[in-house]
């Protein structure tokens, strides 16, 4: 286990935090504390996925029980379901090149066999090479019927686009971010980019976030993987979080300063000027900004506790919330 | 009485002649006073009668043993008296009976004067003048003799006795005056009399004003309680006190019963009614001449029956009864006031006051006073006060401090008991042979002439009892004793009972005062209005009337106001003090029925009980009355009332409780809304007025309203049952291409309705507002919850699920409501800002518009509008068109499949021949004569291939699809059967039976006994469907039947596939095709030419055995066991799963897991059967 304080994943989390938008290099105990939140919220995204694979009767996890937990983060979940399609594309087509067009169907075979049958579209999306497999729900409609209702590509996904349109943001805003790097500097910011927790360092992973312990079974790589891209998640989301934090502090510290003294005022100013290099001088995120940002995130919204209005008590701790 | 009176009036008209009869009556009348009512047919009956004679006699012998030189005394003079009245009188009494009627008029009329002035003059006046006509009245018959017998002996009473009762009404204020301003002596005692009258009739005034006012105030319970504590005190004290005695009075009455026992039985026979006591007197007086008895006797007679009247009455003790029952009035009038009386009830216990004892020298409390009383220890008005006088300043001695509030309540107590002590007669016990001894000697003096009886001392002490005496005395000689005592008039009044009572002598004035009170006037009134004796008993009821009503009005004021000690409002403490006992009354009864703060279940409920009801009756009549008509005609009524209801009130006692009706809610009726009233018109029909407040529920109350989303969800859900259908066709479709033979219903046609929303039938209400009809409300919630469910994607539910969604539903509901509540109920706020307060009146208004509402409480519950609009656009609009979507899809599929069998067929249909199939030369194609044999037409698949008919007989649309899915599907590795199939086990017969082992023996032969002893049919010989174990398979957990491997081929994975071929092998009996079957299904994952050879083959066979199988079961076992002998590998096993195979081939959706898994539980269940059958 990973009870040991040394934080695993520091660099990993600076390229995120970069990644998400902050410039500046983070102090130790900052990615300590969000190696720390991370690692919580995957034991509990375990925990509970645990749990509902027992309430069907399964001792391992599928993905569907994964994408269940953050099924009302629906833009989240699109991610998902694209991020998973592109993975299976991505697996079948290496397939296909180091198999020289095996019968795809014994690949898709090797699935999990339990999952199969819950998420039997994803076995039957990869069927031409390289088209993108749709990853379908068993909420979705088709699992509507007793029949498996055939797939056509000619109809497109206009939910799915929307959904999108989160993501479309964050590219639209890392476009942004790129247009002006040098090839450095966009060098960097792809490695960047592919810092994951578990790309290449499953076995890391699974010690970091006690596999073995959470869950009985092993999971397997495609749980791993979808956890590698939820981490990365919640380290976007805390980063964000905290970076807003921060720049309402900075700008609650602005005014009050410029009220006491016009020294600092002067150089705040300077520092958030319009031409400023964003880079420099900016101060980096600290813990209590995470720390902020983390309360924010699991404030409970009113939602859940709707049925305990007028004389229902609220529970001494509420159940963590996944970010 | 009257005599008496008249005797002080005398000095004025002194020398009046006697005017008619009536003077003589008025003036004999005493004895006859009692009479009863006076209707001819009364009399009558009682001439004939001769008991009450009877009775005179025999009481007549049991006094001659008591008191004979007095009885013999007066019985010479009564005979003399007889003799003499037989002679003068013998003609006139039927004058005597046409005259009586006149004599009534002037009396009323001085009656009615007299009430006129009542306020200024003392009660006893008017009470006077009506005494004297009740005597007029009454003795119209006794009149005669005792008319005479007077005369005789004192001639000086007729003569001024007439005078006076033919007195004018003004001689009447003149005699009262005069009275009053007569003799020194009388005037004291009349003062004193007075003074106690008043008082009593204050408080009965104070009593009465209180009454009448509980209508018009409105009081609260909260003294209830308290109330209720001090009288179950007081209660609580007195039984004590009766405890304490009994012992004493056990020993006392056993005593007494040894001295005189007849007296008991007296009472034992007389007390219990009052009515026949009555009557009885009536009838004597009656039959007085029949009646052996001389006056007196019957007089110790009725005293002896009277007695029992007072539980202190004594016939050794004269004064006693009088005394003692005002005392005891007293004393329990002061227990009574449990609001102070509560400290004085009991002895002062030591352990509250240790020191008491040392400084109260002489304890007393109004307990001790009781037992006291009890015991008969006081011999005067004087020991009695004494001691009352005592309690208090004992306590005023004991409690020094002038803030202790026992001094208050000592304070009060005193107070009230110095207005009630004037109320006790201020008499001396004295014992009877004292008395006796002295009255004889009065007698005797009275006889030698002397008429100065009025200086005699002890006469005069007790003054009050002389007119009575004298009364009862005028029928015989010394009745001028009587003349010479009758100062006090007071013995008129509604009080003087007693003093008469109390006076053995006298017993018969008593009985007759008695009587003057109980009886409520009314009983006569209506008997002859117009007579003589009514009109007197009217006035007398009148005069009572006067005095309760006139002097209440002078006097309750002052009763009221007078005690300015008290700081709180007057009226509510007479309220108080009136109604304390019947408010503990009515607050214990609801207590009984408490336990701590639950009901008592097993307490007997409270009833309404006849007196209350009637009380009410009253009450609401007197109300009624007050409201539109005078006073007094509202008495008159209420007397009216009280004759109506005075037999009832025999029925049960009940004293007349003095709470107002809303205090006693078990007797009364609540008001009628007015809607529910019995109304008529002016025709005698009835009004209905039902329209006004009935209404029928609206329609669609119970149903969901129409609205764009409600339509949109219903189009959906439409979708949804279409596309299931197609869904159930492909599922057909593939269990053709799997299935080699197939039976008539075997696919349940799925045509689901469309979804309506029943409304509840119709429904009359009476009220406004919404129906509470919980089990209504949450069947509606739930059939909404329902369609959400089904709009949401399931199929079916369970119950439960339904139930318990449907209260998670409900509680969220009603937290909605609950905040949706308390923001509208929130507190106004003054309208504008506060630099704006020109107005003095505020403007209030809501401190949330009604959209402000609806958003905060949806925003405390955790729903924002955008969310419900998502959920429109996302889960119902994109649904609608994802659903139409996925209809097309599978449309697109079943045509798809259906593919083959069109190709197949040609333009025509002509090749639809060409593949052997025998149908039609054996005549089982049924198509011609258009019976839709396997009933697909019904089930709608023709449609499916856009044909009017089908040009395509189903069976062999089936045979296509299914051999195009065996050439699709052929199977590399056949299924070798190596040991042919056994023989089928004999049926078993009555005869076999015994052959089977001892233990199914028994079985068997009710097996057969049941059929009717037929050979018994093995299940495995039946078709398929007429199985009794045919085994259903069931749907997976996840709802959602796996995809069939004949699509699906190609990607199931290696794990999946089922288990080794023979586990299931094709059945030997029902279907020979079976094995191939399986085997093509295994190897769906490979299609391949390599089988195709054989495909042909077992297409062939298919089709050999399908036709066997509907013609003939039989033949096709036989025929099938030999040649499939070598497929089946195993033999009872296979062939049990070969059986139930089709059966469960029967559902609606093949699939190779499905079936894989219901031939494991087929051959379960098929091996449970067949061990049941071998």
């Amino acid at each position: 286990m990973s009870n040991d304080k040394t934080p695993k994943y520091r660099q990993e989390i600076q390229q995120m935090m970069f990644v998400s938008g902050e410039t500046a290099e983070p102090a130790v105990d900052t990615t300590t504390l969000i190696e720390e939140i991370v690692r919580q919220q995957v034991v509990e995204i375990l925990a509970r996925s645990t749990a509902l694979a027992t309430r069907r009767g399964v001792r391992s996890i599928s993905t569907d029980d994964l994408i269940f937990l953050i099924r009302h983060d629906k833009a989240k979940v699109s991610r998902l379901k694209t991020f998973l399609s592109w993975k299976d594309v991505r697996k079948n087509v290496k397939d296909s090149d180091d198999k020289g067009g095996a019968d795809a169907a014994d690949f898709a075979g090797a699935d999990d066999p339990i999952a199969g049958g819950v998420a039997g579209p994803q076995d039957m999306a990869a069927k031409p090479k390289n088209k993108r497999a749709r990853v379908g729900l068993a909420w979705d409609v088709n699992s509507f019927y007793s029949v498996q209702v055939p797939e056509r590509d000619d109809e497109e996904d206009e939910e799915e686009e929307e959904q999108n349109y989160a993501t479309l943001q964050r590219l639209a805003a890392a476009d942004e971010r790129t247009k002006h790097m040098t090839k450095e500097e966009y060098v960097f910011w792809s490695e960047c980019r592919q810092a994951s927790f578990t790309y290449r360092k499953s076995k890391r992973f699974r010690e970091w976030a006690g596999f073995g312990i959470v869950t009985e079974s092993k999971p397997n790589d495609d749980i791993v993987d979808i956890l590698g891209f939820l981490t990365f998640e919640i380290v976007q989301t805390l980063t964000e979080e905290a970076l807003k934090v921060k720049e309402r502090e900075d700008r609650e510290k602005n005014r009050r300063g410029g009220a006491d003294n016009g020294e600092s005022v002067k150089k705040r100013k300077r520092e958030t000027g319009l031409f400023d290099p964003p880079e420099e001088g900016r101060t980096p995120v600290e813990p209590r900004h995470i720390r902020e940002a983390y309360r924010k995130l699991q404030a409970t919204p009113n939602k859940n506790i709707a049925m305990l209005l007028h004389n229902g008590r609220l529970p001494a701790r509420m159940p963590l919330r996944l970010i | 009485m009257s005599l008496g009176h008249h005797h002080t009036w005398m000095p004025p008209g002194h020398l009046r002649p006697p005017d008619d009869q009536s003077d003589f009556r008025g003036v004999n009348g005493y004895t006859k006073y009692f009479t009863g009512s006076k209707t001819p047919q009364m009399r009558a009956s009682a001439d004939a009668d001769g008991p009450p004679h009877g009775a005179g006699l025999i009481s007549d012998a049991d006094m001659t043993a008591e008191e004979d030189p007095r009885i013999s005394k007066f019985r010479d003079l009564y005979k003399n008296s007889e003799a003499k009245i037989n002679n003068l009188f013998a003609n006139q009494r039927i004058a005597d009976d046409s005259v009586r009627a006149p004599p009534g008029d002037p009396e009323p009329s001085g009656a009615k004067d007299q009430r006129a002035d009542g306020p200024a003059s003392p009660p006893p006046p008017p009470k006077k003048p009506a005494r004297k006509l009740d005597d007029d009245d009454y003795d119209d018959y006794d009149d005669d003799d005792d008319d005479e017998a007077p005369s005789p002996p004192k001639p000086k009473a007729p003569v001024r006795e007439p005078s006076a009762a033919v007195q004018s009404p003004s001689r009447g204020h003149t005699g009262s005056i005069s009275g009053a301003a007569n003799g020194t002596k009388p005037t004291q005692k009349e003062t004193v009399e007075d003074i106690r009258k008043k008082l009593a009739e204050d408080k009965k005034a104070t009593e009465e004003s209180a009454k009448r006012s509980f209508h018009t105030l409105f009081y609260t319970l909260e003294n209830d309680r308290d109330a209720m504590l001090d009288q179950q005190r007081l209660e609580e004290s007195e039984r004590q006190v009766e405890a304490e005695m009994s012992s004493q009075a056990n020993a006392g009455n056993n005593a007494n019963a040894g001295g005189n026992g007849y007296g008991s039985l007296s009472s034992a026979n007389l007390g219990a009614s009052s009515l026949t006591l009555k009557n009885l007197i009536a009838r004597i007086d009656m039959k007085r001449t029949m009646v052996q008895a001389s006056d007196a006797e019957l007089r110790t007679l009725m005293s002896e029956v009277r007695k029992n009247r007072s539980k202190w009455a004594s016939e050794d003790k004269i004064g006693q009864e009088e005394l003692y029952e005002s005392a005891d009035k007293v004393l329990s009038e002061l227990k009574a006031m449990t609001e102070h009386s509560t400290a004085f009830l009991t002895r002062v216990n030591k352990r509250d006051a240790p020191d008491y004892y040392t400084i109260i020298k002489h304890p007393m409390d109004l307990g001790t006073m009781t037992k006291k009383l009890k015991a008969l220890v006081y011999k005067s008005k004087q020991e009695f006060v004494d001691d009352l006088f005592l309690i208090w300043s004992n306590c005023f001695k004991y409690n020094t401090n002038p803030e202790h509030f026992l001094r208050k309540h000592a304070v009060c107590m005193k107070r009230e008991s110095e207005k009630l002590v004037p109320l006790i007669p201020d008499i001396v016990i004295r014992d009877r042979a004292e008395v006796e001894a002295e009255e004889r000697r009065l007698q005797l003096a009275d006889i030698d002439g002397g008429e100065e009886s009025d200086d005699e001392p002890i006469m005069s002490s007790r003054g009050r009892k002389a007119p009575g005496k004298s009364a009862s005395k005028k029928g015989t000689a010394p009745a001028r004793t009587s003349s010479g005592g009758s100062e006090p008039p007071a013995g008129s009044s509604s009080q003087p009972p007693p003093p008469v009572r109390s006076d053995s002598d006298v017993a018969m004035e008593g009985v007759q005062n008695g009587f003057a009170t109980p009886p409520p006037p009314g009983t006569q009134t209506p008997s002859d209005p117009v007579g003589a004796g009514a009109g007197v008993s009217a006035s007398q009821g009148d005069s009572m009337e006067i005095d309760g009503i006139i002097p209440a009005a002078n006097i309750a004021p002052s009763a009221l106001s007078a005690p300015g000690v008290e700081l709180e409002d007057p009226e509510y403490k007479v309220w108080k003090q009136v109604t304390q006992k019947d408010r503990a009354v009515i607050a214990a009864e609801r207590h009984r029925l408490f336990k701590g703060d639950k009901l008592k279940p097993d307490e007997p409920a409270l009833l309404r009980t006849k007196a209350g009801m009637r009380r009410w009756m009253r009450n609401q009549k007197d109300i009624s009355a007050e409201g539109d008509k005078a006073r007094e005609s509202a008495s008159q009524i209420m007397e009216q009332d009280a004759a109506g209801e005075t037999l009832a009130e025999g029925i049960e006692v009940d004293e007349d409780r003095v709470v107002p009706d809303y205090y006693d809610v078990m007797s009364a009726i609540p008001d009628l809304p007015g809607n529910l009233l019995w109304r008529e018109d002016a025709n005698g029909n009835i009004i209905d007025a039902s329209e006004e407040f009935l209404r029928v529920l609206p329609k669609g109350v119970f149903t969901q309203p129409e609205s764009k989303l409600s339509r949109k969800m219903d189009a959906n859900m439409r979708q949804m049952q279409e596309t299931r259908k197609i869904c159930s066709k492909v599922g057909i479709v593939k269990q053709m291409q799997l299935q080699s033979q197939m039976y008539q219903n075997q696919f349940q046609k799925y045509n689901p309705e469309p979804f309506v929303e029943q409304d509840i039938p119709a429904h009359v209400m009476n009220d406004e507002g919404p129906v509470v009809s919980p089990w209504v409300c949450k069947a509606a919630l739930q059939r909404s919850v329902a369609k959400i469910f089904y709009h949401t994607g399931f199929e079916e539910y369970q119950p439960s699920a339904l139930d318990a969604v449907a209260d998670i539903a409900a509680d969220f509901f009603q937290k909605i409501g609950e905040t949706l509540k308390s923001y509208m109920e929130s507190p106004k706020v003054p309208v504008g800002d506060e630099v704006e307060n020109t107005s003095a009146a505020f403007q209030w208004k809501r401190p949330y518009t009604e959209p402000e509402i609806v958003l905060h409480t949806l925003s405390s519950v955790g729903v924002d509008i955008e969310s419900l609009e998502t959920y429109i656009k996302d889960d119902v609009e994109r649904l609608g068109s994802k659903l139409s979507t996925v209809h097309d899809r599978l449309r697109s599929l079943l045509s798809e499949l259906l593919r083959p069998a069109l190709t197949d067929a040609g333009e025509d249909g002509s090749n639809a021949f060409n593949d052997g199939s025998e149908q039609f030369v054996g005549g089982d194609f049924a198509e011609d004569i258009d019976e839709d044999f396997f009933g697909f037409k019904e089930l709608g698949l023709d449609k499916e291939f856009g044909l009017a008919t089908l040009s395509v007989p189903l069976h062999l649309l089936q045979n296509r699809m299914f051999t195009a899915a065996q050439s699709q599907n052929t199977s590399s590795t056949q299924t070798v059967t190596i040991f042919p199939s056994p023989a089928p086990y004999p049926r078993i017969t009555a005869e076999t039976v015994f052959s089977q082992i001892g233990l199914a023996q028994q079985f068997f032969s009710n097996k057969l006994q049941a059929n009717n002893n037929e050979p018994l049919v093995e299940d495995l010989e039946l078709p398929p469907k007429q199985r009794p174990m045919a085994a259903r398979p069931r749907l997976p957990a996840s709802g959602r039947i796996p995809p069939p491997s004949g699509l699906q081929g190609p990607s199931s994975s290696p794990q999946k596939r089922p288990p080794p071929p023979n586990a299931f092998p094709g059945g030997a009996k029902s279907g020979p095709s079976e094995p191939s079957k399986k085997k093509a299904k295994k190897n769906s994952g490979s299609a391949g030419a390599p089988g195709s050879g054989g495909d042909g083959d077992e297409a062939t066979t298919g089709v050999d055995g399908n036709k066997d199988a509907n013609s003939t079961l039989e033949t096709g076992k036989k025929e099938t066991s030999t040649e499939d002998a070598s497929a089946a590998p195993s033999n009872d096993i296979p062939n049990a799963k070969g059986g139930v195979d089709p059966s469960s081939g029967a559902e609606n959706d093949a699939s190779a897991f499905d079936q894989v898994k219901d031939n494991d539980s087929a051959v379960r269940l098929t091996n449970g059967t067949e061990g049941d059958a071998s």
